[in-house]
C-alpha cells in the first residue's frame, strides 16, 4: 500500500502549483474577481499544459492520465483560488465519460480535452460553475433520475451573480425534449464531478490555514504574537485536522475512481460530506483567527471563505452526502457482502 | 497512489488470518479483572507460540521483522476478529523497543524473551499526580545507595501494575540539575515490600489502572536504563512508541462498534429519521476517515522516515469519532443504551477515557499547534 502520490504525480502537482504561484497571485486573483473577468491568458495556458483533458482517455484525444492527477491539478487550483472554468470542464467530462454515450464521448471529449469547448455538470435547479459560457452541459434531474447532454443553446441558463466573485455561476433549466439522454448511471455522473471538487476545498482549506498561521505568527498583542495563544493555537489545531481529514477522504475517492469502481459513489461521498465541512469551517475559523481584519474587503481571506461556501453547496452539501453515507451503510449491514 | 496491498502484505495477512482462524481464543469470558488477565495471558502465549507476539520486532529478539505496514495489518486482523490484546500489550509495544533501542546486551538478554512470552508482565510508572501531561515535572526520587538506587515517591495510572513483574520508572536522580536532565529511567522490580498498588476504580466501575506508592524501593544500577541523566530521552523513546499499532486495532474496533448501531438503527427503524441518519452518515464519513488517515501517516513514514503532519491526527479522530458513536447510540438504542450493564452503556462511560488517555486531546492540540504547525510557545 502506497497511500501517497507517486514520484510522477508529485512532480504534476509541484509543477501546478509553481505555475500558479506566479499566475494567480492573490493580487490577480482580486482584481479579477473586482472586475468579475477571469484572465483569458491563464485559461489558455491551463489548456496549453493540457490540464483540462489530464483525465479523459487517449482515445478521445486526452492525456489518459487518471482522476487522482486531477484530483492533485484541482487542489493546487483551490490553493491558488485560480479563476477559469477548469472545474467546471473537467467535471463535465468526466461526466460524459463516465455516462454518455459513444458517440456523445466522440463528439464532445476531444474538444473538452484541448479546451477548445468548455463544459459544466448542473443538477437542475441548482448553481453550477460557469454554466452560461459552457458550450456543453450534462444536466442531472433534480431527483437524480436521469442525466441528459444539452448543447449550450439548447439550455436556459440564468446567470447567478453570488457571493463569490473569483468564479461565474449559473442556474440550469432545460425543456423536457431539449438535449440527449444519457445511457449511464447519473449517480456515476456526479461522483467524479464531486470527488474533484473535494479536492479543490482540500487546496483551498490547506491555503486558508497557510494566511492564517503566516498571520497569527507576525500579529502581536499583549506583548507577543496571537499564534502563541493557546484558545488561537487549538484553532489553528482544529483546521489541520480537518484539512487533512478533507484530504485523505478525496485521495481515497480519486483513487477508487481510477482502480476501485466499486467504490467510487461511496468514496465521492465521503470526500464531499469531509470536504465540505472542512471547507466552510477552515474558512470560517481562518476569518475568525485574523480577528477585526478579516471581515475587511482589504483581507483576502474572504474571497477563500466565499469559493469554500459555493463549493460546498455544488452537487451537494455535507448533509445530503452523510445521509447518503448512511444508506451505503445501512445496505452494507442489510445484505453483508 | 495505490491503495491495494502489496502480494507480500496480503501473504502476510492470509498466514496470519489462517492461523488466527486455527487458534482463536474464543470470546472473552465477562468476569472479574483477574479471569480477564489469565485468559489473555494464555493467549500471548498461544501468540508467542505461533511467533506472533510481537511480528514488529526484529527477527533476533523474536519478532518477524515486519513493516509498519504489516504490523498495522497484523492489529487490524487481531481486532477483526475481535480477538483481545495479549495481556503483556505494554511489554510488547513499550518496554521491548525502549529495550532494544537503550538497553546493554545484557539486559536486552534477560529482558525481551519473557515480555515476548508474557512470563513477566509490564507496567508503565511515568504520569504521578503531580505530573501528568507535565511529565518532565516527575518527582519521584532516586537516591544512590552503593550498588543501589533507593526510590520513593508515588505514580498514577499505572495500567496493569497489579500483575505486573516490572515498571519502567522514571525517577529524578539530580535534584539540583534542570527538570528535564535531572531525570533517569529504571527497570523497577515490582516485586519488593517497598512498592504497594492500590487499584484506581473508575466511572464504568472497573480498574484497569492503579496507583503505585513506592517507599523506599531497592533497584540495582544494572537496572539503570541508558545513563544517570537520559531519563527525558529514553522516556521520549518509549512514547513515540506507545500509539502507532494500537491505533489500528482500535479503529476495527471503531468500525465494528458502528457496524451495530448500523444494526440496531435498521431493526429499530431509527435509521428511516433523517437527522439520525444524518448523524450516522457522519460517524460513518469520521470512521473511514479516521482509518485512511492512519493508512495515509504510515505510507509516509515509510517514504520519508517521519511522520507527516497527518500523524498526530489519528488519536485524536479516533477518540473523537468513538465518542460520538457512543453517544449517538443513546438515541438510537433507546432505554438499554443507558442501563447498567449493558453493552452501549459501558461504551458510553469507557469512551469518556479515550480523550484523556495517552495524552489528552488539549495536550495534543498544544503539540500539533506547536510541532506541526510551528506556532509559538510565547
Amino acid at each position: 500500500m502506497r497511500f501517497d502520490f507517486t514520484d510522477d504525480q508529485q512532480e504534476i502537482k509541484r509543477t501546478a502549483k509553481e505555475m500558479l504561484a506566479s499566475r494567480s497571485t492573490l493580487e490577480l486573483v482580486r482584481s479579477a474577481a473586482e472586475s468579475k473577468a477571469y484572465d483569458p491568458d491563464l485559461w489558455k495556458e491551463l489548456c496549453d499544459l493540457g490540464w483540462p483533458g489530464v483525465a479523459i482517455s487517449e482515445e478521445y484525444g486526452g492525456g489518459g492520465l487518471g482522476v487522482v492527477e486531477l484530483a492533485g491539478l484541482l487542489e493546487e487550483g483551490g490553493y491558488a483560488l485560480a479563476g477559469s472554468p477548469l472545474l467546471a470542464t473537467t467535471a463535465c467530462g468526466a461526466a460524459i465519460q463516465e455516462a454518455g454515450s459513444e458517440q456523445q464521448r466522440e463528439t464532445w471529449l476531444p474538444r473538452l480535452a484541448t479546451g477548445e469547448a468548455t463544459g459544466t455538470l448542473a443538477i437542475a435547479g441548482e448553481l453550477a460553475p460557469d454554466a452560461a459560457e459552457a458550450d456543453v452541459i450534462v444536466l442531472i434531474e433534480s431527483d437524480r433520475s436521469g442525466a441528459r447532454l444539452l448543447a449550450g443553446d439548447q439550455a436556459s441558463v440564468s446567470a447567478v451573480e453570488t457571493i463569490d466573485p473569483t468564479r461565474r455561476y449559473g442556474i440550469v433549466t432545460a425543456e423536457e425534449s431539449a438535449g440527449e439522454e444519457m445511457p449511464g448511471d447519473p449517480e456515476a455522473a456526479l461522483a467524479i464531478g464531486a470527488l474533484i471538487t473535494s479536492a479543490e476545498l482540500v487546496g483551498i482549506c490547506q491555503r486558508s490555514l497557510d494566511v492564517t498561521l503566516e498571520y497569527v505568527k507576525d500579529r502581536k498583542q499583549f506583548g507577543r504574537p496571537v499564534g502563541s495563544f493557546q484558545a488561537v493555537q487549538h484553532k489553528c489545531a482544529r483546521m489541520l485536522f480537518q484539512t487533512e481529514a478533507a484530504r485523505s477522504a478525496t485521495y481515497f475517492a480519486a483513487w477508487a475512481a481510477d482502480a476501485d469502481r466499486d467504490r467510487l459513489i461511496e468514496g465521492a461521498s465521503l470526500a464531499k460530506a469531509t470536504a465540505s465541512e472542512a471547507g466552510v469551517e477552515v474558512t470560517g475559523s481562518a476569518i475568525q483567527a485574523h480577528g477585526g481584519i478579516g471581515f475587511t474587503w482589504e483581507a483576502d481571506i474572504h474571497w477563500f471563505f466565499k469559493r469554500a461556501q459555493l463549493d460546498a453547496a455544488y452537487l451537494d452539501g455535507t448533509k445530503p452526502h452523510r445521509r447518503r453515507l448512511a444508506a451505503l451503510a445501512a445496505r452494507k449491514v442489510t445484505s453483508p457482502a | 497512489m495505490d491503495l491495494t496491498f502489496s502480494a507480500e502484505e496480503n501473504e502476510f495477512r492470509d498466514e496470519l488470518r489462517q492461523w488466527l482462524a486455527e487458534n482463536h481464543p474464543g470470546d472473552e469470558p465477562r468476569g472479574d479483572d483477574d479471569t480477564t488477565f489469565e485468559f489473555r495471558k494464555d493467549w500471548q502465549r498461544s501468540l508467542y507460540d505461533g511467533g506472533w507476539a510481537a511480528v514488529q520486532w526484529p527477527q533476533e529478539y523474536g519478532g518477524r521483522d515486519a513493516t509498519l505496514m504489516q504490523s498495522a495489518i497484523f492489529f487490524e486482523e487481531v481486532g477483526r476478529t475481535r480477538a483481545p490484546l495479549p495481556a503483556n500489550v505494554l511489554g510488547l509495544l513499550l518496554a521491548g523497543p525502549t529495550i532494544m533501542a537503550w538497553g546493554t546486551d545484557e539486559q536486552k538478554e534477560r529482558y525481551l524473551t519473557p515480555i515476548l512470552s508474557a512470563d513477566e508482565i509490564w507496567c508503565q510508572g511515568f504520569s504521578e499526580p503531580e505530573a501528568g501531561s507535565d511529565l518532565a515535572s516527575v518527582k519521584t526520587m532516586a537516591k544512590r545507595d552503593g550498588d543501589d538506587w533507593v526510590v520513593t515517591g508515588q505514580k498514577v495510572w499505572t495500567s496493569g501494575a497489579q500483575y505486573a513483574k516490572w515498571c519502567l520508572l522514571v525517577a529524578r536522580t539530580d535534584p539540583e540539575a534542570p527538570k528535564h536532565k535531572g531525570l533517569s529511567y529504571f527497570l523497577l522490580d515490582m516485586d519488593q515490600p517497598g512498592v504497594q498498588v492500590r487499584p484506581l476504580v473508575q466511572i464504568t466501575g472497573e480498574a484497569e489502572f492503579n496507583e503505585l506508592f513506592i517507599e523506599e524501593a531497592r533497584i540495582p544500577h544494572e537496572n539503570m536504563l541508558g545513563g544517570e541523566g537520559d531519563g527525558w530521552n529514553v522516556a521520549l523513546t518509549t512514547l513515540m512508541n506507545e500509539r502507532s499499532g494500537l491505533g489500528f486495532f482500535l479503529q476495527i474496533r471503531l468500525r465494528q462498534l458502528l457496524d451495530q448501531l448500523v444494526e440496531e438503527a435498521v431493526r429499530n427503524g431509527k435509521i428511516k429519521d433523517p437527522v439520525i441518519a444524518e448523524a450516522i452518515g457522519e460517524i460513518e464519513a469520521r470512521t473511514e476517515v479516521t482509518r485512511l488517515t492512519a493508512y495515509r501517516g504510515l505510507s509516509t513514514i515509510e517514504k520519508y522516515g517521519q511522520p507527516g503532519p497527518e500523524g498526530s491526527l489519528t488519536k485524536w479522530l479516533w477518540s473523537e469519532t468513538n465518542q460520538m458513536l457512543v453517544q449517538l447510540a443513546a438515541d438510537v438504542v433507546g432505554p438499554e443504551a443507558l442501563s447498567a450493564d449493558s453493552k452501549w452503556a459501558y461504551e458510553l462511560l469507557r469512551a469518556r477515557g479515550n480523550t484523556l488517555e495517552g495524552g489528552t486531546t488539549e495536550i495534543l492540540k498544544n503539540i500539533i499547534a506547536e510541532r506541526v504547525l510551528g506556532l509559538p510557545r510565547k
